[in-house]
């Protein structure tokens, strides 16, 4: 960061978008499949019998659009079949990009002096489009279940739901395009844009279920309050343009025009109109990552939406706003010697989200609206984080135990990109356990977890692990984020301290950074949580299934499929956590 | 060698990984035909774990007699725990690993610990998976079993005392759950509470012993605490006080006075749990750590310090040596006098430790030797003659609960007609019933037995060697070591300085004579006379696989004569020594001058008559007594085993001779308060009521009070706070958005405020 975001060109290739050679595929590789798969989701079940006459002759010809429609296309379990192996493939591309030879692409636009930097394939890219991925082919997966699709339906909610497949893997596959830009774009016009892309889907899957009130009131709220929230963000970034002229992130050394960040660290001081303006850009992502107070429409959207949906909402959704975060906050709008502006004021933001998510779980009986407000709350533990990260003299070396990432500021944007990875496997399980629950009637209150051990031991062990991860509890996943984050912390907060501490010249609080008791709030907090977290696992193990829950849960095998993944992931991840956090060290350092 | 050290990390690994793997298939598999018939409900499993880990502990035996050198110790096989701590403003590091340590003492252990369990568990198989009452938890019990096997194998090869803890404290949760194995009745329950409860005082002193010494030496390693120069730049003093802790530990897990008095009660488990926990391993684990710390008494830098610690040894095992003895005269329950012995029995060892370790602390290097190594000789020849015992007791006790159940369904044909029309499915039900029938009979009280010598042969020789083993008859197993404890209690009595040694020599003494009593006592009311009751009359010996650990110990007792040829007691103590196999025979001769004629030392005279008189009491007064007052013809018509009928044929003859009669003494005050163990739980449980429980009641207000106290309030401010969160979120679109205008506000003041 202290070349002021100008990238040495010898570590990247520059490569203008649809030029001539292989280059955009290859970078773009997942991107090019997700919208051949939406494609391929308009054009298949479409496809029938249907004839063109040539005017005036008996010359027919079949042109496959329209007409009676063949009985393999238009089978309703085919949507979802395309949707999943869409995803799968650009699951598998991003994985395979991961390798050693992992390239970093800067795709520009044009050629010569109009040419824009608008996106960035690299380490963090490529980590977050894995998660998204993984995060929506495992609700894709789920969906088949939650969302059944059968050949012969004879019930009017059957034929609703074999009508809206289509829509509903469309806006998936939708979704995950949306956020794939937003993970590369360089240009927060193109963040913009996918982020828009992303979260219309999103409004529309909240309101999926349109019969029932609850999913179009959370549906509409959750748009409305996110449509004005957006609107402020734009607002926000038209004044940056007005500041800079452009809106690229990096500065263009080929055409001589100057980034917005390299334009941020160039201000002698700070200056009204980029400072109002990245302001509003910041209740943008705020609401994104539902921090406090924009927090308010997420638990009717969570509880309105299948639990599918809310799982993405919590998850992929949510670390689609901590990119954006990252982006204004670390690259944009961080000053090289750890004073930066927003510090505070996220601080605050994150122990009020942090506190009022905890306190607001501890009170919800209905588990859907709970689990939305604990991911609020670790949408505070995560927002503590990046204050945190504030603080950091860029560059200056903490480095005392000798372990990679020996940086607090790595350590912590690490900390930050592990947990938002591992977070698809305990909250998004949660979540598919309720989705699981779902197919035999709503989950409004905690009577259809009462005891689901007795029901089904495997799903209710596998709920408390998710409810254990999601606590912080070793050697889960979960437990092994937070430790990143708080220990982050409290490296970065230490300081110069940490070498007097180690040469045993004794310490005190006084020597540490105020971001200290962030650390200690996220840890208070932890604790809170593990009232309502376990509390789900008494109901599980030691109330009685209430009447008509009795008989054993359905089969509903794909759902399943779905949880296991979850929570072998929820351990692994815990247990053998090195490989991944490699990874997330890599895509930090390609942010910082 | 190399080879087999190798692998012995499997020999705890195997079945701490087989144990949940047996509680999950149980689980699973409860009730089918296939885990009751073939698999025994996890029986198979166990047998061949435990089996595999015989083979492995055998050929680790094996291969290190087979070579030279003193000890072996496979130092760290991993690092298990390493940390950082601050010590005068230094970062220093430390590291616990995780290793093998061996040497006789363990090689010898570790063969005893290996090869009972086999055979118990082989016993297991007959005994637990033929008694109703088990029917469909015994995977639990063998899980436990199998846990428990681990924690004493792994004791036994650790190379740390940290590991040494570790493995201490499994075998004292087995030994909890295993107690407390019908934890449906109120007793068991209570027992293995009081089991638990009793061992953890002493564990409690062990830990901090342990920590004191971590602190002196910085480490728990073998190989470092008991290095010479390590031990000489230590104080001595302290080093007294973690020794002397560490040896409350085992006088707690050897159930030595004053903390004996879980042992008796422990009996409540299965059968099988006491001969293997409470006979013949864990209650050793005592033992094995009091011979650990043999090299911080035989340092040169410590001569003279501890001294009285030695004694201190010595007189808890003569006091609890002569007490068990003494209350095993009156118990009627045949595995009550089978823990009392095993307590007099652990407590000759601690008497024969103690004076070896006086010798060591004195410089009487040689004799401190032999001491330790007859003190290590008895805890072999015990361990064998006492799992042995236990598990005939088992076999009897079995028998007996199997012929009651014949009888009394004889005497009412309606319920056998309902269990033979209910099937195999009625079975546990009508056990059950059976129990609520006739509750009032007891199996294990030997007046309802007697006669038994002819129907269970197989059972009554194996009981006769194993008492025979303990009573000290010349030439069979314990004979060869309890004559070395004797004679070294003495010998230390008699040398100068030794004054205090002479009440446990004279305690042991006596209790020799004791031993001879009422372990004859045993025998003669179970086997000899005429059948007290119907049901002894039904017994007939058909279990299947009891028979396979009886015949192989009783043979194992009996070649005690070949071990002590071996020179064992010199080659356990002399880490330098060779096993003498090649001459056994001159071996013998050796041992038989040692134990027969008087050595040229000094006092060798007095050492002679000592040990002569310890034959004759033990040998003929002991024996003779309870003949005269417990043996008998057998019934007419029955016939014993030739090798058993002169003995019953000698008891009646006896008997006949002396009337003797006892009943005032069986009615005198002494008798009364041996029935109620000296009284000892009457005081604890006193002394529970007048100091602990009252300090209990103020924890438990401190902890309602306070503790809970700042919790309440803490969950009362979070629901407050929750309440209060819950009413400013509306549901209203319109106040959402104005919440959002307001948070762009607060993000404003905020970050201009800091700008």
């Amino acid at each position: 960061m202290s070349s002021a975001g100008v990238l040495e060109v010898a570590e990247v290739t520059r490569v203008q978008l649809f030029s001539e050679g292989g280059d955009t595929w290859l970078a773009l590789a997942p991107e090019v499949t997700l919208l051949s798969g939406l494609v391929l989701l308009f054009i298949v079940p479409n496809l029938g019998d249907a004839k063109w006459r040539i005017p005036l002759t008996q010359v027919r010809f079949p042109v496959l659009f329209g007409g009676r429609r063949f009985t393999a296309t238009s089978d309703p379990r085919l949507p979802a079949m395309l949707a999943i192996a869409t995803l799968l493939l650009a699951l598998w591309q991003a994985l395979i990009s991961q390798g050693a030879d992992a390239k970093t692409w800067l795709l520009t636009s044009g050629s010569g002096a109009e040419a824009n930097i608008l996106l960035r394939v690299d380490a963090f890219s490529r980590i977050f489009e894995i998660m998204f991925y993984a995060a929506l082919l495992l609700a894709a997966v789920a969906s088949i279940d939650r969302l059944p699709a059968r050949r012969a339906g004879s019930d009017i909610q059957q034929l609703i739901d074999n009508r809206r497949q289509v829509d509903f893997y469309l806006l998936l596959l939708m979704t995950a395009f949306g956020m794939s830009i937003v993970t590369m774009s360089m240009d927060l016009f193109v963040l913009f844009i996918g982020l828009e892309i992303a979260s219309l889907s999103i409004y529309v899957l909240v309101a999926f279920h349109k019969e029932t009130p609850e999913g179009a009131e959370g549906g509409v709220k959750y748009f409305i309050v996110g449509a004005v929230s957006s609107a402020v963000a734009l607002y926000g970034i038209s004044l940056l343009y007005l500041w800079n002229g452009n809106l690229q992130l990096l500065s263009n050394s080929a055409t001589g025009q100057i980034g917005l960040v390299e334009r941020w660290s160039e201000m002698e001081s700070l200056v009204g109109l980029p400072l109002i303006a990245f302001c509003f850009v910041l209740v943008g992502f705020a609401f994104k990552v539902s921090a406090a107070p924009f927090h308010f429409a997420a638990p009717d959207a969570y509880s309105g939406a299948s639990s599918t949906v809310a799982g993405i909402l919590a998850t992929a959704s949510k670390a689609m706003g901590f990119i954006g975060l990252i982006r204004i906050l670390v690259m944009l709008a961080a000053p090289a010697d750890g004073s930066a502006v927003w510090m505070f004021g996220l601080g605050v933001i994150a122990v009020v989200t942090m506190t009022w998510g905890n306190l607001a779980a501890l009170s919800s009986s209905n588990p859907k609206r709970m689990l939305a407000y604990s991911s609020i709350a670790h949408a505070g533990y995560m927002l503590a984080a990046l204050a945190a990260l504030g603080a950091w003299a860029w560059g200056g070396e903490n480095d005392v135990l000798n372990s990679a990432p020996t940086d607090a500021g790595q350590w912590i944007l690490t900390a930050l990109i592990f947990h938002l990875v591992v977070l698809v496997a305990f909250k998004l399980g949660a979540f598919l356990v309720l989705a699981l629950l779902e197919t035999e009637g709503e989950v409004s209150d905690t009577a259809p977890l009462a005891g689901l051990a007795r029901r089904d031991p495997i799903v209710a062990v596998s709920m408390f692990i998710f409810m254990l991860a999601l606590a912080g509890v070793p050697p889960l996943a979960g437990f092994m984020s937070k430790f990143l984050l708080i220990s982050g912390v409290v490296k970065m907060s230490a300081g110069d301290a940490f070498a007097a501490i180690a040469a045993g010249d004794g310490w005190s609080l006084g020597q540490m950074h105020w971001t200290f008791w962030l650390a200690l709030a996220v840890f208070l907090n932890s604790a809170l949580s593990l009232f309502y977290y376990l509390r789900i696992g008494v109901i599980m193990f030691f109330e009685v299934p209430s009447e008509g829950r009795r008989k054993p849960l359905n089969k509903a095998w794909f759902l399943r499929l779905s949880i296991w993944a979850c929570a072998i992931g929820t351990v692994i991840f815990g247990v053998w956590s090195d490989h991944l956090i490699n990874l997330c060290h890599n895509a930090a350092l390609a942010v910082l | 060698m190399s080879g087999a050290m190798d692998y012995a990390l499997w020999i705890p690994v195997l079945p701490i990984v087989a144990f949940p793997i047996i509680l999950f298939l149980g689980n699973v598999f409860k009730g089918t035909d296939l885990w009751r018939g073939k698999w025994k409900e996890g029986g198979i499993i166990a047998t061949v774990v435990i089996g595999t880990c015989l083979g492995l502990s055998i050929w680790l035996i094996v291969g290190y007699i087979g070579q030279v050198t003193g000890n072996e110790s496979v130092g760290q096989i991993g690092d298990w725990l390493s940390f950082h701590m601050v010590e005068n403003g230094n970062l220093v590091s430390y590291s616990i690993g995780f290793g093998m340590y061996l040497d006789h003492v363990s090689v010898m252990l570790l063969f005893v610990a290996s090869f009972l369990c086999f055979l118990i568990a082989i016993f297991s198989l007959g005994y637990m998976n033929s008694d109703p009452v088990n029917l469909d938890r015994n995977h639990r019990f063998y899980a436990e079993f199998l846990l428990f096997c681990a924690g004493m194998l792994g004791m036994v090869l650790a190379d740390n005392f940290l590991w040494l803890f570790i493995f201490w404290e499994i075998m004292g949760l087995c030994s909890y759950l295993l107690i407390g194995f019908y934890y449906e009745r109120p007793s068991a329950a209570y027992a293995a509470k009081k089991a638990f409860l009793t061992t953890r005082v002493g564990d409690v002193f062990l830990l901090i012993g342990l920590l004191i010494l971590w602190n002196l030496f910085g480490s728990l390693d073998f190989s470092v605490v008991w290095a010479e120069d390590n031990i000489a730049a230590v104080d001595a003093g302290t080093l007294k006080i973690a020794l002397f802790m560490m040896f409350v530990g085992a006088v707690g897990k050897s159930a030595q006075f004053p903390l004996h008095v879980w042992l008796p009660d422990a009996m409540e488990g299965p059968t099988p749990v006491s001969a293997l926990i409470h006979a013949a391993t864990m209650v050793n684990a005592g033992l094995y750590l009091v011979a650990r710390m043999f090299p911080f008494f035989a340092s040169p830098a410590m001569e003279g310090e501890f001294t009285d610690l030695a004694i201190l040894i010595a007189w808890i095992g003569g006091i609890t040596a002569f007490m068990a003895a003494l209350i095993a005269f009156v118990q009627r329950d045949i595995k009550k006098v089978l823990a009392y012995s095993t307590m007099s029995q652990l407590a000759y060892i601690f008497t024969g430790l103690g004076a070896a370790l006086w010798f060591a602390n004195t410089g009487h290097e040689e004799i401190a030797l032999l001491a330790f190594g007859a003190s290590m000789f008895h805890l072999f020849n015990h361990a064998m003659a006492k799992g042995m015992l236990f598990m005939a007791s088992g076999s009897v006790i079995h028998e007996m609960h199997h012929a009651h159940h014949e009888v009394s369904h004889h005497g009412s044909s309606e319920s056998a007609e309902r269990d033979a029309g209910v099937g195999a499915a009625g079975v546990d039900h009508a056990a059950h019933g059976g129990h609520e029938d006739h509750d009032h009979f007891d199996a294990q009280d030997m007046s309802n037995m007697g006669g038994l010598a002819s129907k269970m042969p197989i059972t009554a020789t194996a009981m006769a060697v194993g008492s025979a083993s303990i009573i000290g008859i010349p030439l069979i197993g314990g004979f060869w070591s309890k004559e070395g404890i004797v004679g070294a209690a003495w010998q230390a009595s008699l040398t100068p300085g030794g004054a205090w040694m002479l009440v446990p020599a004279v305690l042991v003494l006596i209790t020799a004579g004791m031993t001879g009593f009422y372990m004859s006592r045993m025998w003669f009311m179970t086997f000899a006379g005429k059948p007290k009751t119907p049901v002894a009359n039904g017994v007939v010996e058909q279990t299947p696989f009891i028979p396979i650990p009886l015949v192989t110990l009783t043979v194992m007792t009996l070649g005690g004569v070949v071990f002590a040829g071996f020179e064992f007691i010199h080659w356990v103590a002399d880490g330098d020594a060779e096993m003498h196999f090649t001459n056994v025979l001159s071996g013998i001769g050796v041992e038989l001058k040692h134990a027969f004629l008087p050595s040229g030392e000094e006092n060798g005279a007095l050492i002679y008559l000592v040990t002569m008189l310890t034959i004759v009491i033990s040998t003929i007064v002991g024996p003779a007594i309870a003949m005269a007052l417990y043996g008998g013809r057998l019934a007419k018509g029955e016939k014993a085993k030739p090798w058993l009928a002169w003995l019953v044929s000698l008891s009646s003859r006896v008997r006949r001779k002396n009337h003797f009669d006892n009943s005032t003494w069986a009615e005198s005050g002494l008798a009364d308060s041996l029935h109620q163990r000296l009284y000892f739980d009457a005081w604890y449980d006193a002394a529970m009521l007048k100091i602990v429980v009252p300090f209990a009641n103020a924890c438990a207000w401190f902890d309602q009070h306070i503790i809970d106290g700042a919790i309440k309030g803490l969950e009362y401010g979070s629901q407050e706070g929750s309440s209060v969160i819950r009413r400013l979120t509306t549901g209203s679109g319109r106040d959402y958005i104005m919440m959002v205008a307001l948070g762009t506000l607060a993000i404003f003041v905020l970050i201009w405020g800091v700008a």
